[in-house]
Parts: structure tokens; sequence; C-alpha cells
């Protein structure tokens, strides 16, 4: 990195955090701390909902997934407005009326102390191991990427995040983050422009299009179907509606980390606002987000790409036994893209004179060129594993950094570095925030210390905020790489997130079920959940659904097998 | 002079702009969502 780049990355992140700690100085207690004096207006919510959802791993691992696999992640998303609409119809005027600071407040009001205790817990659970992934997963790339030590980079992140959340609470992460989203969507449009003003002279945008459609990477949308195979293939249109709604439903709806960012609205109207805001910009700014990482493909059709993307792990086999193999495949890789190459060029002329036979004859070529690419990178990873066993193999994630590092000009680097951070920073905030009010308000305030003073619980609030924050370094530091990093986030959070959801809906749409009845329903469901998850091959966007339906069907035998015994029930 | 209506003071929304009623805005939502979802089937069919 050159000093332009330390100045852009240091500059955007000091201003950043040192604005929101003045801006929210001065918590007095923890309905300022905690909900911020419900004095958001719809923009920041939006924003805030929006820069809690995208970590740094949507930045660093969604352009490598469509290098990879193409457009259709962005299918994943198809529930979410869906989702957005139900909340704002539904959920958002309850917790007003309630007046609660967690979601889990709900619930004891709805059924009884142990269902809203073991909704926190396993809130907590799940949310405080993603806390550490949100930070090791952008700490292990840059770390690798950059030369810097794993250790320092998870503490610079960790620090920063838990110094601004800490001082303003609620209120800091939501001013904060709305600088943050400003910088993350910009750096990305620049990066995309960057990206496309590299392409050769003799191709323009829509032969980029064209030159990606024909490799299959446009493949936004699949409908189709079948009854045998589809169950595990992760992104299709049906997995997004279903899958998709009901982790959207979950995360926003009963995930602390989100429901904070609305419940510090000014009003109904300002939160159902700040979600429909989510619900129009998010499909398309995953779409932007996965199409930059299409052109980073387009553009390695004519710029040689590293045989392997991770060149740490890359390195550590040169001085080895393997070393000579390494370079063998080196040179057929070499060998292979500029042959491909030349079978692109010859698909972009086709393209242009609009010639379908010479189109069909490249696109052959290309294909095939392209499989033994694949084939060759294969046993490059093969080779690393033998050399290295504890080496990660999968590069994906180092698609973007990796190109970002080599071809984009001074400043910009430092830019893209500060997008990655700020990403970082906005969704672990949000979640250490969460964690703190969850951990006060529905366990320390309810079931350890019921009569302490407003400072007492801010002081507690403050103390927690700090206390997960050291929980989540430490995870991070002794985490492992889990397959692809948003996904390892993805799946943690569809293993809890179907249970809780349906207690929720349980909550919301059963009146029929009471507290004791759905109470082991839950318990029942996540086992029924963990099972799929350890024993199956079952995708895991499934699991909600699973978690979720086996609540309600659990709850309603249960209750019939206990009758009107259980009738316990707050209005 | 001081300004004695600070931003911070200004009326909540209770309606959605553009609209006269919430379920506007839902639609609106669920249009763009609609619109979205053919637009890039479009996209897929043409470049596929």
């Amino acid at each position: 990195m050159k000093p332009l780049d330390w100045i852009v990355l240091l500059g955007t992140l000091g201003f950043i955090v040192i604005y929101g700690v003045w801006k929210t100085r001065g918590s007095k207690d923890i309905e300022s701390y905690l909900k911020g004096d419900n004095s958001m207006k719809w923009w920041t919510i939006g924003l805030s909902i929006m820069a809690t959802q995208a970590s740094a791993i949507t930045f660093l691992s969604t352009p490598g997934q469509a290098y990879e696999d193409g457009m259709r992640f962005v299918q994943f998303y198809f529930g979410l407005p869906i989702a957005m609409v139900i909340i704002s119809v539904t959920i958002i005027p309850i917790f007003y009326r309630l007046n609660v600071f967690t979601a889990y407040e709900f619930l004891e009001n709805r059924f009884d102390l142990k269902t809203r205790s073991l909704a926190a817990m396993l809130f907590l659970v799940q949310r405080g191991l993603a806390a550490g992934i949100t930070i090791y997963a952008p700490a292990i790339i840059l770390s690798t990427m950059l030369g810097w030590s794993l250790t320092v980079t998870n503490l610079i992140i960790g620090v920063v995040v838990i110094f601004y959340t800490m001082s303003g609470g609620t209120k800091a992460v939501s001013v904060t983050q709305k600088q943050q989203m400003a910088v993350m969507m910009g750096g990305m449009i620049i990066a995309g422009i960057m990206v496309v003003s590299y392409l050769p002279a003799n191709v323009g945008f829509g032969d980029a299009v064209a030159v990606a459609g024909k490799m299959g990477k446009m493949n936004i949308v699949d409908f189709s179907w079948d009854w045998k195979t589809s169950w595990d293939d992760r992104y299709n249109f049906w997995s997004g509606m279903t899958g998709g709604l009901f982790l959207a439903l979950s995360y926003f709806g009963t995930d602390q980390s989100q429901v904070a960012r609305y419940l510090g609205g000014k009003s109904v109207g300002e939160s159902r606002l700040g979600l429909l805001f989510n619900g129009l910009l998010k499909i398309p700014m995953q779409f932007l987000i996965l199409f930059i990482g299409v052109m980073v493909f387009v553009f390695y059709q004519f710029n040689q790409p590293p045989v392997f993307f991770n060149d740490a792990a890359k390195s550590k086999v040169y001085g080895t036994a393997y070393e000579p193999e390494l370079q063998q495949l080196e040179t057929k890789h070499t060998q292979l893209f500029e042959q491909k190459q030349q079978a692109v060029q010859q698909l972009v002329t086709a393209l242009k004179a609009e010639d379908e036979a010479a189109i069909a004859t490249a696109q052959t070529k290309v294909n095939a060129l392209t499989a033994a690419g694949k084939e060759v990178r294969e046993d490059v990873k093969a080779v690393i594993k033998k050399a290295v066993p504890d080496a990660e193999t999968k590069d994906t994630d180092y698609v973007f950094i990796s190109f970002i590092m080599k071809y984009l000009p001074t400043g910009l680097v430092g830019l893209l570095l500060a997008v990655i951070f700020s990403a970082a920073m906005s969704s672990t905030a949000s979640e250490l925030n969460a964690l703190a009010s969850t951990t006060v308000v529905d366990i320390y305030k309810r079931s350890v210390k019921k009569n302490g003073d407003a400072t007492h619980y801010l002081n507690a609030s403050k103390m927690l905020t700090v206390g997960w924050g050291v929980i989540a370094i430490l995870f991070a530091t002794y985490a492992s790489l889990l397959d692809n990093l948003i996904q390892a986030v993805n799946i943690i959070g569809s293993i809890f997130y179907g249970t809780i959801l349906g207690i929720f809906l349980v909550a919301f749409y059963f009146k029929r079920i009471r507290g004791n009845a759905v109470f082991y329903a839950a318990l029942l469901a996540e086992a029924v959940v963990l099972y799929c998850h350890f024993y199956t091959d079952i995708a895991f966007l499934w699991f909600n659904v699973i978690g979720c339906v086996c609540v309600i069907v659990f709850g309603f035998i249960l209750q019939g097998l206990i009758g009107e015994k259980d009738f316990k029930i707050k209005e | 002079m001081k300004d004695t209506h600070p931003v911070d003071e200004e009326a909540p929304i209770s309606k959605p702009p553009f609209f006269k009623s919430w379920s506007g805005m839902y639609w609106l939502v669920l249009g763009n969502l609609a619109f979205l979802i053919l637009l890039f089937y479009t996209l897929t069919k043409i470049y596929e």
C-alpha cells in the first residue's frame, strides 16, 4: 500500500468514527442508549438496516461468488421485499404498541418468561458466533493479502467498533452506518466503472455482458424445478422465494441486530418506510455487487488471472518438493489462457457480426478451454493441499481483493479497503449493540438484577458491549476458515432462525398455542434442524422453513396433548 | 434570532410519501420485485 492509500483509508474511517462519537455523545439511560430516544428518521433507519446486513463478507465474497458461479446468487434475496411488507404490516405495530426494547420482550407478554429466555438465548448463541465471523472473515483475507498480522487486523476492527458502539449506543451505530453506506456504495460503483474501463478498446460494455452470458455467468433467474435434485440447489427462484422469505422474516423480524435498527424510529411510519426502503433497494444493490464480480470475470478473459487467487497460500509451495509440479501447472495455465484469450476475441468478433455459426463455434472452444483451465486450477489446489495440508484451497473470497490490489490505482485501493473495513464495522457494531441490549434487557434486568437504577443499567449495557466485543475478537482470532465465508454466516443463521421465527409466528398468528407447548415445540424443532444439518444433504436455506414449520406443527400437537391446563396468557 | 424549530422536533410521518395509504407503498415494493424478476428473467434469456 502507498502513503496515499493509507491517508484515504485512515482518513475515511477516522472521520466516520469521530463524527459518530461526537454526534451521539451523552446517553443518560438505556432508553437513549438502546433505542436512541426514538429519534431516527426513515432514511437513517433504511440505510442502517442495509449497512447492518451488508458485512465485509458481502463485498469480499459476493464478487468472487459471481466470478465462480455467475449471477444466480441474487435469487437468494427474492423473498426479502415480501418479508419487508409482512413485517411492516404485522410486526412493527405490535412492537410499538408494547413499547419493547427487544423483540424477545414481546414473547413474555404473549407466552411466558422461559419462552422469552429461550428465544433470547438462541439469538445470543447464533449472533455471538456470527459476530466473531463478521470480524474474522475480512480480517483473514486482508491480513493474507496485505501481509498484516491476523490478530492485529482482528483487533483493529474489533477495538474501533467497541469504542464507538460503547460510547454512543444504538444512535452511534445508526449515525456511523449512514456514512459507511455512502463509502460502501460509492467505492463499489467506482470499482465497477474501473473494471469496465480496463476492458480492451474493442470490447464495449454490451460485448462484455454478451461474453459473460455466453460463458454462463448471466444465469440470473432459474425457474426450473426438479423434485429429485432441486432440494440441494442453494440458489434458484423457488428456494429464494420460500427459504429466502423465511430467512428474511426471521432476520428482520426477530433478530435483535435488525429489530433494534427500526425500534429506534420516531414512529411506526418512520420504521415502516425504513424497512420498505430496504425492500426496494436491496436486490438492485446485490445485483450491482454480483455484476461487478461478473465484470471482473470478463476482465480476466483478456488479462491473465492468477492460477490461484490466494497468492500467500500458493507461495508456501515454493521451496517444497512440489514446486516443479506447481511450475508445470502454471505454465499449462498460461498456455491455456493464451488460447482462450484468442477464442474469446473470436467470440467478441462473432457477436459483433451477429454470426450465429461463428458464435457457436467460438463458444464451444471457449467453454472447452474454460473447463481445461478449471481442471488445472483443481490440480493446483491439490498440489497446495499436498504441500501445505492445512492451507485453505478455496480462493473465491480472494478474487475481488486480489483484483483491487493488483489493478486499481493508488488512492482507490485505500478507498476500497475503507469499503471493506466500513462494512465489517457497520455489521459488527449492530451485532454488539444487539447482543448487549438482549443480555441486559432479556436476561440481566429481567432475571438477575431487577431493581437497578437507570445509571446501573446504562453502565451494564456499556460493559456488556465491551464484553461481547472481546468475545467476538477472541472467536475471530481462533476461528478456522469455514467453506465459503458468506455461506458460513448464513448457515449458522439458518440453523437457529427457523426455530426463532416459528416461535414468533405462533405468537402472532396461532393464539390457541400457549407457552408450554411452544417452548417444548421449539426445543424439538431445533433438534430436527440440527439433525438435518449434520446428517442430511438438505440445502441450508430449507432449515429456516423446516425449523419454523416444526415449531408450529409440534406446537399444535403438544397443545392438543397438554389440553387447556396451560391456559395462562397475559394480554 | 434563534431557530425555535430544531430538525429533531420535526413531526414524524404517519402517511407514506406519494401514496394516500400504506397499501399503495406495499404494492410499490411488491410491484418492484415483480418488475425486477421479469427484468432478470429477460436478461437471462437474452444472454444465455
